[in-house]
């Protein structure tokens, strides 16, 4: 194993005014597996980050820390400048986090609109009937307006296709008011089309500079084309965090190959 | 699944909008045929209806207002224990101690009212929010401490079955307020002959309603259907678990107080307890609730129970012998969930990938 301290270019925590999110020394262990060792990241205001790092890396085990769903070990969260600890995921999305689970967390036995407004029901107010009209009606808007296109909102999420069920998430964390969107793998089973049109979305939110994203994506190109900034986690540290445009796919790809090497390397010199 | 299904999408052309007529135009028998089969509960409604039919063409005497009073009982308690059970099998769990408080209840009630001194109708309120604690802490060992459902709830029927014998030492006594004459509280709960099936009705509709169009509905079908997704979402799951449970042995508590009135005495009898939880999950079953969760309904409950009712009475009209009747209901639940599993299979097979 490689000692944190020994590890060449580790990125320190940052502090910057202008911080929407900043997490610093973050450390997360799952009994004998640690999963982060020591985390630092910061994002800015109407900026997409992309997160990169080789599965295991822990980027979804962040992004679980990041969303409530889990709790730090160690290491501190600011939000807007005040320390962030949210209890739930209820809790950090009332704070204004939102989340697309890599799992997408949809509901397989549910309606496309009910999926959509899960845990932000709308209701025939004051009766404390659900309002599924005038979901299904905001449900249509929200899909037509995000250029996504489900012929059906009343049927099962279940009858539709993975790229469909990717969009249905990515549109009902859009959908709810979030100022940071966490997005754990938003390409994950889409086809080249639905692909593209989910890395449109994200085009035109940065545009509108109302939300930062963090996004969680495999393909170096997509990452170069979408965010502003790239983060690399490595070995449960950020090993690289620059601007896109100082950055190419092939030093992206130098950084994997030589870390693999270190740690090969590591593992032989290692008696026993 | 989702892979695969991705990389087709990207192929598939975007799908053409809904063809706006469609909706307007009067659909032939057939397809009426099928929209009712494909209902949820369609199928155990044909299968009720069919059997209905037999027993009336077969016996002079199950097409009556007499016959139809002696169904009553046959079917009211086994529809009210069963929607309370549907809210927990859409969970994916499954509540054995219903049978336990179903013998609890009225015992209980009867020492609040005899011993402790409480009027009938406080005592009915104390049992039942004392049987509910019991079902919260059956959703608490679910839910939070995390035992299989079925263990859990089995411990709880033996324990409260046992504790049942050791209060009442085994004997039966009169239930307070189900004495001839019955004044209204007798007549109220459980001893009008009209009593338990309005208040099955009322719970069923109820409870449909509180499962299609309220969040607790919403939220226990998420859990049943995704429990991770849900608690990824922001559901509450174990405050969920726990209140359906609530809910469970509410419903079962006050069939037991209801029986207890109607038949004018306190039973201590677990093996009666028992066949009566059976029936009742077996009620849920036949209605269309999926044991495995994600799925369920309460009016569908209320059919099962009305199907196992009017098969135990016909044949009992028809002169079956006593010792038969346990042999076809179990023959007809078989052929009751063939049918059920036939037509789900319908109902999802077009272009279904889930």
């Amino acid at each position: 194993m490689v000692d944190p301290a020994e590890a060449p270019d580790v990125v320190p925590p940052t502090s910057a005014p202008e911080d929407v999110l900043r997490v610093e020394h973050i450390s997360k262990r799952f009994g004998p597996v640690t999963a982060l060792r020591d985390v630092n990241l910061d994002l800015k205001k109407g900026e997409v980050l992309g997160l990169l790092g080789d599965n295991g890396a822990g980027k979804s085990t962040l992004i679980k820390i990041l969303c409530g769903f889990q709790k730090q070990d160690g290491g501190e969260m600011f939000l807007h400048g005040k320390p962030y600890e949210p209890k739930s995921v209820d809790d950090a999305h009332a704070q204004g986090i939102g989340t697309v689970y890599q799992d997408l967390a949809l509901i397989d036995e549910l309606s496309v609109y009910h999926n959509l407004f899960l845990r932000r029901e709308r209701l025939l107010k004051p009766l404390p009937l659900l309002a599924n009209r005038q979901m299904k009606r905001e449900a249509r808007a929200a899909l037509d307006e995000i250029g996504i296109n489900i012929p059906r909102i009343d049927v099962a999420v279940a009858r539709l296709s993975g790229g469909q069920r990717q969009a249905i998430a990515v549109a009902r964390t859009v959908n709810s008011d979030a100022d940071i969107i966490l997005l754990d793998e938003p390409l994950a089973a889409m086809g080249a089309k639905e692909g593209a049109q989910i890395l449109d979305l994200v085009a035109r939110l940065k545009q509108e500079g109302r939300v930062s994203i963090i996004m969680i994506l495999h393909n170096y190109v997509h990452v170069l084309q979408a965010c502003d900034r790239v983060s690399m986690i490595q070995d449960g540290m950020i090993a690289l965090d620059k601007p896109t445009a100082e950055t190419s796919v092939e030093e992206l790809t130098e950084i994997v190959v030589n870390e693999y090497r270190r740690a090969r390397a590591a593992a032989h010199a290692e008696p026993g | 699944m989702a892979s695969v299904a991705g990389g087709s999408a990207a192929e598939t052309p975007p799908a053409a909008p809904r063809d706006p007529g469609h909706s307007l135009r009067v659909p032939s028998r057939r397809e009426l045929f099928e929209r009712i089969v494909s209902l949820r509960e369609g199928s155990i409604i044909v299968v009720t209806i069919v059997t209905a039919i037999y027993f009336s063409a077969n016996t002079s005497s199950f097409f009556t207002g007499t016959n139809f009073k002696t169904l009553l009982p046959y079917f009211a308690p086994f529809a009210i224990l069963a929607a309370g059970e549907v809210f927990v099998m859409i969970l994916g769990e499954i509540d054995l101690s219903i049978g336990a408080m179903y013998l609890f209840a009225p015992i209980l009630f009867y020492k609040l009212n005899t011993s402790v001194g409480l009027g009938l109708v406080p005592g009915v309120i104390v049992t039942l929010l004392l049987c509910m604690a019991v079902g919260a802490l059956n959703g608490f060992f679910v839910a939070v401490v995390g035992i299989n459902s079925f263990v859990v709830t089995l411990a709880m029927l033996f324990t409260f079955e046992g504790l049942a014998l050791i209060i009442s030492h085994g004997t039966p006594v009169a239930t307070p307020g189900g004495q001839l004459p019955l004044d209204t509280f007798g007549k109220v709960f459980g001893g009008g002959t009209y009593s338990e099936i309005i208040w099955a009705v009322a719970i069923i509709a109820i409870l449909q309603v509180v499962l299609t169009f309220t969040r607790w509905g919403l939220y226990t079908v998420a859990i049943g259907s995704n429990k991770l997704g849900a608690a990824e979402a922001g559901v509450q799951v174990k405050a969920v678990m726990i209140r359906n449970y609530m809910l469970c042995s509410l419903t079962a508590a006050l069939v037991g107080i209801f029986e207890a009135v109607r038949s004018a005495t306190v039973q201590p009898d677990p093996a009666g307890a028992n066949e009566i939880l059976f029936l009742a999950v077996a009620a849920g079953v036949i209605g269309g609730t999926l044991l495995t969760g994600g799925s369920g309904t309460v009016v569908g409950a209320l059919i099962g129970a009305l199907f196992l009712g009017i098969l135990r009475d016909g044949l009992i009209l028809q002169g079956v012998n006593a010792n038969y009747l346990l042999f076809y209901t179990g023959l007809a639940v078989i052929v009751a969930m063939s049918a059920n599993v036939y037509v789900g299979r319908a109902r999802r097979g077009h272009g279904g990938s889930g």
